[in-house]
């Protein structure tokens, strides 16, 4: 068994000083600065989405194919897959006892959160755009 | 004297998650329930990227992730991403004032895991409600 978190704070041995990377403040500070945002941008967001459900193409394109939905939306997207990315690293610093599997799990966050983003932008750009 | 031996400490420290040890508190639960469903977001904003990308490549596109936003079964997936936004909203405020200290008596602790759970659940129903009569 293996410590899985890289450990950078606290007293690495017997007379050591005190040391803090301070990650931890600043994954904090983010999460809660973006959630601010986060709020509004995610009520309207939903409103949004959820008037898609049941609705053929057409009309799905024209409920959010407007310049402020989809500028709401591809903002949501971005900052909301940011800050789930940050959340789920926590997650996989917690869990995941790995050392190896770790780092892998850490680097799939980074792609599939970026892949997320990309393909809300990219899709909600066509849409939006002027045909 | 004996000597303290820090190197081996690494090895003999508990891992996470500690569930078996404590008894279920409420607000405990809804700490889990909001990294469950800061998780489950992650992936339903990877299956609403889908359904976006099919309306934006075209017809055919569509028609094969337009399951994840009608019917049932999308219905059911669109209702529950809103549950968890809610719900994760409401964690998020409820930290927000733990943050600056109020709340922290045992009965307001109680009291705003409480509101975290059926306030997630009301706004949802409310959005729906009203969503639909707005259509």
């Amino acid at each position: 068994m293996s410590v899985p978190t890289h450990f950078n704070s606290g007293r690495t041995g017997a007379g050591k000083k005190f040391v803090a990377d301070a990650s931890g403040s600043a994954h904090a500070r983010f999460m809660r600065l973006s959630s601010y945002v986060l709020t509004p941008l995610g009520i309207l967001s939903t409103w949004w989405l959820v008037g898609l459900v049941g609705l053929p193409i057409d009309r799905v394109r024209e409920e959010i194919g407007h310049p402020f939905p989809a500028l709401v939306l591809i903002a949501f997207a971005t900052l909301g897959m940011i800050h789930a990315r940050e959340g789920m690293h926590e997650i996989i610093l917690d869990y995941v006892h790995d050392a190896e599997l770790k780092q892998k799990a850490i680097k799939a966050n980074k792609i599939i959160s970026i892949a997320i983003v990309a393909i809300w932008v990219v899709s909600l750009m066509f849409i939006a755009a002027p045909h | 004297m004996a000597k303290l031996d820090l190197s081996n400490f690494a090895q003999k420290r508990p891992l996470s998650p500690h569930l078996s040890v404590y008894r279920p508190m409420m607000t405990m639960m809804m700490s889990i329930a909001h990294r469950i469903t800061g998780a489950a977001l992650y992936v339903g904003m990877a299956l609403l990227g889908l359904f976006l990308l099919g309306a934006a490549l075209g017809s055919g596109a569509f028609s094969m992730v337009s399951w994840l936003g009608s019917g049932l079964i999308g219905a059911m997936l669109v209702f529950l991403i809103t549950w968890a936004i809610f719900h994760h909203i409401l964690g998020g405020v409820r930290h927000a004032f733990w943050d600056r200290g109020l709340y922290m008596d045992p009965k307001g602790r109680e009291f705003l895991a409480l509101g975290t759970l059926i306030g997630g659940i009301a706004m949802t129903v409310i959005l729906w409600v009203a969503r639909t009569l707005v259509g």
